[in-house]
């Protein structure tokens, strides 16, 4: 079925054209979801919100940009909603810890592997993973969308509302602050 | 020769999601998207029903009378209170009980 027939059938509810939206862009915004948060079950989460959110509010989509653009909005503002909230959850746990309320320590997430990483560079992913959740949200989102989803700069400034120069430097500064984090980290593991 | 190899392993940690594939969700996320939001639609559902049981609903009803009671009454206080100053304020005009200071005797002009 043609796109446009699908929204339109989506729009009216139909429970066949939502199936079909959701067995065809499924691996699209898990995807997403998962280079951003680095955690298979936080990506789970955010993918079905993301579901919900265009079953509710297709009604409000314009088609004047393409669906996946749309999609992928949608999935890199419910990723960062997430981790707005994980921060504030984390903060809060720290907080009652302070107090004795909750012996739990506030523990660092262990190392991402991505599922869809060869067995060679599984070592060197983990580490740049590591670097990538360091980043500022805006550059993580253009780095992850750049080389886990294979976006074209074009297609980040659309899902970003960015230009494409603004993209470029956005780019160029992730890629420099990877790369210095990197340095940083290689030094010390050099010197033991 | 300590530097090299630092690039060098940068390099590779840069390169290292090149040929990435992509990661599915695991089976049947539909069947569970749709359960989520059954869920959700009966959360609502129970809150409606909640809401609209009479004993909610007249309790509601209470508490907004009893708060239009409370700013009624705390208007109408607040201007007796308002006009028994104004009234104050004229006798004591009227019986030149305010105070005048050497100020106002200097300066006779308005």
């Amino acid at each position: 079925m043609i796109e446009t027939e699908l929204i339109a059938l989506l729009k009216q509810k139909d429970r066949a054209a939502f199936k079909e939206i959701v067995d065809t862009s499924q691996d699209m915004v898990h995807n997403t979801a998962l280079g951003i948060l680095q955690n298979a079950e936080d990506a789970e989460d955010v993918t079905q919100e993301v579901f919900i959110q265009v079953f509710e509010s297709v009604a409000s989509f314009k088609e004047e940009s393409k669906f996946s653009t749309w999609l992928y909005r949608i999935t890199v503002s419910k990723a960062m909603d997430h981790i707005r909230k994980k921060k504030r959850k984390k903060r809060f746990a720290f907080i009652q810890s302070l107090y004795g309320k909750n012996d739990e320590s506030v523990i660092e997430p262990p190392d991402f592997f991505h599922p869809g990483i060869s067995m060679e560079n599984k070592e060197n992913a983990a580490v740049l993973f590591k670097a990538m959740s360091r980043l500022p949200p805006n550059q993580k989102t253009a780095f992850a969308l750049n080389k886990i989803e294979g976006l074209s700069y074009v297609e980040i400034g659309e899902v970003m509302n960015l230009s494409v120069s603004a993209v470029d430097a956005l780019l160029h500064r992730a890629k420099g602050n990877l790369k210095k984090m990197l340095k940083d980290y290689y030094t010390i593991v050099n010197s033991k | 020769m300590k530097d090299e190899n630092i690039h060098k392993k940068i390099d590779e940690a840069m390169h290292s999601l090149d040929n990435i594939k992509k990661a599915s969700p695991r089976p049947f996320l539909f069947t569970r998207l749709e359960a989520r939001m059954q869920k959700e639609k009966n959360i609502w559902e129970k809150l409606a029903s909640y809401a609209a049981r009479p004993v909610i609903a007249l309790a509601c009803i209470c508490i907004i009378i009893m708060m239009n009671a409370v700013v009624i009454f705390s208007t109408n206080n607040s201007k007796n209170s308002l006009v028994q100053q104004n009234t104050e304020l004229a006798a004591a005009d009227e019986y030149s009980q305010v105070t005048t200071t050497l100020y106002d005797f200097e300066n006779i002009k308005p």
